[in-house]
């Protein structure tokens, strides 16, 4: 055991820089899997620390609808046997906002909350000059605002602004506030103001979107049974019973699987990390044949050696993983600085945490044992005779090498499961992975077999570099691997990005509608028309009436849901749906099935259904459908399916449309969508007036929303790049290594070439043709791989029309092409220096 | 000491099989000196190989001390070796990664001996490089380089010593210094010693002469 560890120091003394490539493999892994865990644990230690103020209280009731009689008799009634520590309710809405000096001509969406003064129950409100919070800031018509949204109405603290017809002074800049979601859609910034002071603003009333709520702090063992009653005595009424362990459930469960997702990923670079090592340690193997025939001459059994080097592997991956861990640490620090000027993020702490370090250290060990252990067992092979004459090869099988990637193969499911927190996705992720590499390696033979005839050509250099592809002791299938995959995921996030933004842009063509009224009352409806036609010049399309409604109940072929109850549990369908009525259709529509209405009015409700939703809940035509809108029940029988083209939604997509007739008499508000001016300050101006004159309609514009929607996939797609960028830098190293594998081979092969009259410009020529082509090929199979993938996700997931960027693709190949060429070049530079004669000699 | 019975060695060159040691009986008592002489390519390593457990008889036996080691496996034989045993070839073999004093070190502590560090001393001042332990195989001279292997070959003091044309890559003044650390190894501890040679002066200085020829014992 002395003579291993004293050998295994000694090695690593010896050759640490060549097995350099070792632990930057090692390191990578490592540290892909501390910083994406880190982050993740960092978010859910924050919030497992603050969940109470995050949801602000112990137990919420919500709803869009106000608190009747009824309802309010029923809470009363159940509380009355609860012992209620604190109580406050709160009201939010979203709304224009506008400063109340007219010459500033902006009108801007915002959230405002209006608090009584028991808010907040738990945490603190935070503002920006560090003054406490307390509602005496509110009192008296004062609100609190985002910095964000003051930037955006050109005011200061102590300037009015008006919310509907209200009249309000901004008394401070609102930094934090508990009960804010951590993520989540929201309409706008936040304002907050007093509870009062925000009914008299005229903005609550008929057709307004907005949430009332009733927050309680109970005593600790109350919560969870008065959560429970609560949501079975309100179960019929719409009235949505969170409580604060089940918010924290929720969003821990969320966080979970992110951080068991995020992990895979960086098992995957670990992975391929491990490939890298284990050609490392095959090349390490060849060159130490010789000192290995010494030792076991001297005494030393394979065990022995196997041991030495193995305890060797051990200690470089150590190595390795505190390098991951350096990098990740680096990594966190300069979190905060990516995320400058990110509303949200500014809070979240980028800690390392011990157990993300932990598990990345475990994983490193392990990939660095079970990746180098298989090559390692070749010294097993090595027989001493060899010093006395070239040994003779043996090409028995070797089963113990065969148990050994057994062992491996078993090990990586066992640890992929770790890491996803779950055998079955632990196991899906081995299998997926094996059929990619699987795949990618059949694709990269018929690659390499489909250039073959060009090693047949006449150019001497692309004969050369086209031979070594398919030489004895290549890596083309390694490199194919690593470097497509990590083109793969660039690529294929790349065109993701374009697709998802094409569907976006296109419905800001210069005669759509690129800004909506919404909330526009039915006494509005006309003068807003007027006012539009004046402003704009330009004929605007017709108004849209909305409701909102909910599905109670279904009775079908296929599905039978009797109560709001079951429907809720179905997930999204329990959701509050936008609907309208007409008595055609848009051109965005197509009936796939069942027949749309003639022109005239219904005896009985009749509703057409997006072919969608259809597809997802299994209501088809001839069920029925129950729905609650505003308190009344309709039942409508389902008469057609339509296939809605999202792309053009402008006339709106409706996953309901009724047919005109019994909605008639419910009050709907409208939606109008308007051609707005392209110029900013035209629009900004055309929306301040509107607002003005009709306080409580709420402009949303369709090009800020872009504009919002391509930061956000910015953000997105450079977080994946990165991951896909760590995946092609070990794609790069797995590549060196290759290189220096068949080292001594190509040493041997230049010195040959130039004694027989080869420059250097032909050595280069041919080298870079080689990687070329191997970088060409590698990009070939991320760029199909990624069209595949856009295509599937395109279609299936996000339910959008795909179209394919060959541009992107192309920009693909020709960058993956040129790195894996530079990096080829990079690597054998000194090969192709080399004089020949030295060479020759000591051969 | 050494006792081969009917040891040949038949490879396969190509698809058809070549002899390149027939069948050979012999007998080398404790203590003695034999030189192994012929041609190249006439069997001599071949001989010493079989000797040592690096290479598999195709047919007969060979005995060290008592100890018959045709039937055993690989590991036996490196143990056998590292206690019994000491080689020394003629490119020397040094490990390039470790120091000369080290490579001494090794066959010590692959057998686990205690105090192998002040013995490894002792054994470079022997062979007269106390103050190069440090260097590297690629630092030292050729001949420097098979008085490191001497030491080695000679760290467990083995019961055997083989010595395979230790000197065919000397110039002669160290061909001859590395002869009489040979010779004192053999006289003064009694080491058995087979030295495999081309060299006819060398081999005189041998209690026996044993000369192979095309891998047969030549008659002399």
């Amino acid at each position: 055991m002395r003579f291993v560890l004293r050998m295994a120091v000694r090695e690593i003394r010896a050759s640490w820089r060549r097995l350099l490539l070792f632990f930057v493999c090692i390191a990578v892994g490592v540290g892909g899997i501390v910083l994406l865990r880190s982050i993740v644990q960092d978010v859910r230690l924050a919030i497992a620390r603050d969940a109470r103020s995050l949801s602000a209280a112990d137990v919420t009731l919500s709803t869009n609808r106000s608190w009747d009689d009824q309802t309010r008799e029923i809470i009363a009634r159940r509380l009355a046997g609860v012992k209620v520590l604190a109580r406050t309710e709160g009201i939010e809405t979203s709304t224009m906002v506008r400063p109340a000096d007219e010459r500033r001509p902006v009108a801007r969406m915002a959230e405002v909350r209006g608090v009584q003064p028991g808010f907040p129950l738990y945490g603190n409100v935070e503002l920006q000059d560090g003054r406490s919070y307390s509602h005496a800031l509110l009192a008296g018509h004062g609100a609190l605002i985002r910095p964000e949204l003051l930037v955006q109405l050109d005011s200061r603290v102590g300037d009015e602004i008006l919310i509907g017809t209200g009249r309000f002074t901004v008394r401070g800049v609102l930094v934090s506030e508990p009960g804010r979601r951590v993520a989540g859609f929201s309409f706008g910034p936040r304002i907050l103001v007093d509870a009062a002071d925000l009914e008299s603003t005229g903005l609550l009333g008929f057709g307004s979107r907005v949430s009332r709520d009733i927050q309680l702090k109970l005593p600790d063992r109350e919560i969870e049974p008065t959560a429970n009653q609560l949501r079975a005595d309100l179960r019929t009424h719409f009235v949505n019973v969170r409580s604060v362990r089940g918010t924290e459930d929720h969003v821990g469960d969320d966080l979970s699987r992110a951080e068991n997702y995020l992990s895979l990923v960086g098992l995957v670079i670990a992975i391929l990390g491990g490939i890298g090592v284990s050609s490392v340690t095959r090349v390490f193997v060849q060159q130490k044949v010789r000192s290995i025939a010494v030792l076991k001459c001297l005494g030393a059994t394979s065990w022995q050696v196997f041991g030495a080097y193995l305890v060797q592997a051990i200690l470089l991956g150590a190595v390795g993983c505190l390098l991951g861990v350096a990098l990740a640490a680096a990594g966190l620090a300069s979190l905060p600085w990516w995320f400058s000027g990110q509303p949200g993020f500014a809070t979240v702490p980028t800690d390392m945490t011990p157990s993300a370090v932990v598990q990345g250290v475990a994983i490193g060990l392990l990939v660095a044992v079970l990746f180098s252990a298989v090559p390692l067992l070749d010294v097993r092979r090595v027989k001493p005779s060899l010093l006395l004459r070239d040994a003779i090869r043996a090409g028995e099988r070797d089963w113990v090498r065969w148990a050994a990637m057994a062992v491996l193969l078993a090990a990586l499911v066992l640890i992929a499961s770790w890491q996803a927190g779950s055998f079955r996705i632990g196991l899906a992720v081995s299998v997926g992975l094996a059929a990619v590499a699987l795949i990618l390696s059949l694709v990269g033979a018929g690659f390499v077999r489909a250039i073959r005839p060009l090693g047949a050509s006449r150019s001497v250099a692309l004969r050369h570099a086209v031979l070594r592809l398919s030489r004895p002791g290549n890596q083309t299938r390694a490199v194919l691997l690593a470097v497509g995959l990590g083109a793969f995921f660039i690529v294929g996030v790349r065109s993701l990005q374009a697709n998802l933004l094409d569907q976006f842009s296109v419905t800001l063509d210069a005669n759509a509608a690129d800004m909506f009224l919404i909330d526009v009352q039915p006494g509005q409806a006309v003068g807003v028309e007027r006012m539009l036609a004046e402003r704009t010049g330009t004929p605007q399309p017709p108004a849209i009436p909305v409701l909102r409604a909910r599905v109670t109940s279904v009775a079908g072929r296929e599905v039978t849901l009797r109560t709001y109850e079951e429907v809720r549990r179905r997930g999204g369908l329990g959701r509050e749906f936008t609907v309208t009525w007409r008595d055609h259709l848009q051109p965005n529509e197509r009936v796939v099935e069942g027949r749309f209405w003639d022109r005239g009015r219904a005896e009985t409700p009749e509703v057409s259904i997006e072919q969608g939703l259809r597809d997802r809940s299994r209501i088809h035509v001839g069920d029925t459908v129950q729905f609650d809108v505003l308190g009344r029940t309709i039942s409508a029988r389902v008469t057609s399916v339509r296939e809605v083209d999202w792309r053009d939604a402008r006339q709106g997509g409706f996953m309901f449309v009724f047919r005109p007739g019994p909605l008639d008499k419910v009050p709907a508000t409208y939606v109008a969508p308007v051609r707005g001016p392209v110029d900013p300050a035209a629009r900004a101006r055309l929306q301040r007036d509107l607002v003005d004159r009709f306080p409580n309609v709420s402009v949303i514009d369709l090009r800020e929303i872009l504009q919002n929607v391509e930061r956000v996939l910015a953000k997105v797609t450079l977080g994946v790049t990165v991951v896909g960028g760590l995946v092609l830098l070990v794609g790069g190293l797995i590549l060196i290594g290759s290189v220096s594998m068949t080292r001594f081979q190509r040493i041997y092969e230049v010195a040959i070439f130039r004694t027989l009259g080869a420059g250097t410009r032909l050595l280069t020529v041919m080298t870079a043709l080689e990687y070329g082509v191997l970088g060409l090929l590698s990009g070939a199979i991320g760029s199909v791989a990624a069209i595949a993938l856009t295509y599937y996700v395109s279609r299936h997931v996000l339910d959008i029309r795909w179209s394919p960027y060959p541009m992107i693709s192309l920009a693909g190949m020709a960058v993956t092409a040129l790195v894996v060429c530079a990096v080829g070049l990079a690597a054998s530079a000194d090969i192709l220096r080399r004089r020949p004669l030295g060479t020759l000699r000591s051969e | 000491m050494i006792q081969l019975h009917g040891v040949s060695k038949t490879v396969m060159s190509g698809a058809s099989p070549l002899t390149i040691l027939h069948a050979i009986d012999l007998d080398v008592p404790a203590g003695r000196f034999l030189a192994v002489t012929g041609p190249s390519g006439s069997g001599k390593s071949t001989l010493l190989g079989l000797i040592a457990g690096l290479d598999a008889p195709s047919a007969g036996r060979v005995v060290i001390d008592g100890t018959d080691i045709t039937s055993l496996d690989e590991d036996r034989l490196a143990r056998l070796r590292g206690q019994k045993i000491g080689f020394v070839f003629q490119f020397f073999h040094l490990v390039p990664s470790l120091t000369a004093f080290e490579n001494v070190m090794v066959p010590m502590e692959i057998a686990g001996r205690p105090g192998a560090a002040a013995r490894a001393t002792a054994l470079l001042s022997e062979v007269g490089l106390t103050g190069r332990g440090h260097h590297y195989p690629s630092q030292l001279s050729g001949g420097e380089q098979q008085r490191i292997a001497i030491a080695r070959a000679f760290a467990n003091e083995p019961l055997i010593l083989l010595a395979d044309e230790p000197t065919g890559n000397l110039d002669t003044a160290n061909g001859r210094h590395v002869m009489e650390l040979l010779r004192e190894v053999n006289e003064r501890r009694g080491t058995t010693l087979v030295l495999a040679t081309h060299d006819a002066s060398l081999a005189a200085l041998a209690h026996e002469r044993l000369a192979l020829r095309d891998g047969q014992r030549e008659l002399v």
